[in-house]
């Protein structure tokens, strides 16, 4: 959401790499806009989008290099993480393939990049059936990477990886995001015309269902 | 204490709460120093006459479906000089902005058809810092919630209308006044600077 045009302020390159299909494209999308996209369209190359944060040290962006996964999608690989100034690399606890293939990913990138912070996700951990057991990830112990289990459908712990990337590439660990400014909207004016058409359009979306198949509590 | 930690965090999976990170301790060399600076939430001259937790959808036009905006707390601001009443909605954790509008007299507010602790609404939105037209939803986490949040916006409305006659009717008497002043000799000085050519008049 709210991203301004201004690039004033400081702005991180983050590479997300990965399996094909273990959520990198959902969560950037969730982070931007609030939604959770289920149906998968796998991501051709890179898409590249700007994530802003407001902190207690003022407001960060990361440029978020979102990376094909599939192999045969792939582009430009090695190119896509030069001057990369942090990473997220992605797994799904539902398939234990790509938790596998997460040493090839990490070797790729630091091939590149070399010594820049880096946060394991272990993605969809809201699924029952986890195939990826919290206690069988054990990588980033050897490796000195950050792990940490997310679900880009629950929203669970998914503003962390950024948050520690955030405190590490400042060397700040108290760093915190906090309320972005809600400036004051200005003054608009809706004619009946307007008016009218607006409760039409309101009238057939009252009539969709929401998303959410269940009906889940807030906390 | 790494494993038992994950060991908790994959029994909360899918709550909020976990505790104190765990770092591995990688040495990495900042690459920027970043001084603290004072926060403004922009909220600053208002108070709130509503904060509740919901969960907030945007109607996708093309797609003509629901899309989840966020997850947090919606709150009703007034403020505490002009009077103006707005809605403000923060995702939690992030804190960034996912609805941000005036509570205008025209805002109507309709129950969605198919769940009783949401409602639907259309709002000029202003959270990326420029004006949309948004249809929204909200999702509170009790009936009693909707029906409060529903009634608090109505009541919003409804003053910001009888606040809005008044206006235009003290400007439509201002106008009548105008009509009957001419130009004299004494003079009713005024601050506003865009009012310079009406400063030397004097009321019949």
């Amino acid at each position: 959401m709210a991203y301004a045009n201004q690039v004033d302020c400081p702005t991180f390159k983050l590479v997300i790499v990965g399996d094909g299909g273990t959520g990198k494209t959902t969560f950037v999308k969730r982070h931007l806009t609030g939604e959770f996209e289920k149906k998968y369209e796998p991501t051709i190359g890179v898409e590249v989008h700007p994530l802003d944060f407001h902190t207690n040290c003022g407001k960060i962006r990361f440029n978020c290099w979102d990376t094909a996964g599939q192999e045969k999608f792939g582009g430009l690989r090695d190119g896509y993480y030069i001057h990369g100034q942090c990473a997220i690399i992605m797994f799904d606890v539902t398939a234990r393939l790509t938790y596998k293939n997460v040493p090839t990913w990490h070797r790729d990138l630091c091939r590149v990049c070399e010594n820049i912070p880096i946060v394991l996700c272990g993605n969809k951990v809201d699924v029952k059936n986890r195939q990826v057991k919290a206690k069988m990830v054990t990588f980033h112990r050897k490796k000195s990477l950050q792990y940490y289990e997310i679900s880009a459908k629950s929203n669970y712990n998914f503003e962390k990886p950024f948050l520690y990337l955030a405190r590490k590439l400042a060397g700040d660990p108290n760093l915190h995001f906090v309320e972005s400014p809600a400036l004051a909207p200005p003054e608009v004016h809706i004619d009946l015309v307007q008016q009218q058409r607006h409760e039409e359009e309101l009238a057939a979306a009252a009539a969709q269902p929401l998303p959410d198949d269940d009906d889940e509590p807030l906390d | 204490m790494a494993s038992n930690d994950h060991d908790h965090k994959e029994e909360e999976a899918g709550e909020t709460v976990t505790g104190e990170d765990e770092d591995t301790g990688a040495q990495i060399t900042p690459i920027v120093r970043l001084e603290e600076v004072a926060v403004t939430t922009g909220e600053e001259g208002e108070d709130a006459l509503l904060d509740l937790k919901a969960k907030l959808y945007r109607f996708d036009k093309e797609g003509n479906q629901w899309k989840e905006r966020g997850t947090g707390n919606v709150k009703i601001l007034k403020h505490r000089e002009t009077g103006k009443v707005r809605l403000v909605m923060r995702q939690a954790k992030t804190l960034k902005i996912c609805a941000n509008h005036l509570v205008l007299p025209s805002i109507k507010l309709q129950e969605h058809a198919g769940n009783d602790k949401s409602c639907v609404w259309h709002a000029t939105d202003y959270s990326d810092g420029e004006l949309k037209d948004e249809t929204f939803c909200i999702r509170f986490g009790s009936v009693d919630n909707c029906k409060l949040f529903m009634e608090t916006v109505e009541k919003q409305a409804e003053a910001a209308g009888k606040k809005e006659e008044k206006e235009s009717k003290d400007a439509d008497d201002a106008a009548g006044q105008l009509e009957k002043l001419s130009v004299g000799e004494t003079k009713v000085t005024s601050d506003k600077p865009e009012e310079k050519e009406n400063t030397e008049v004097k009321a019949e």
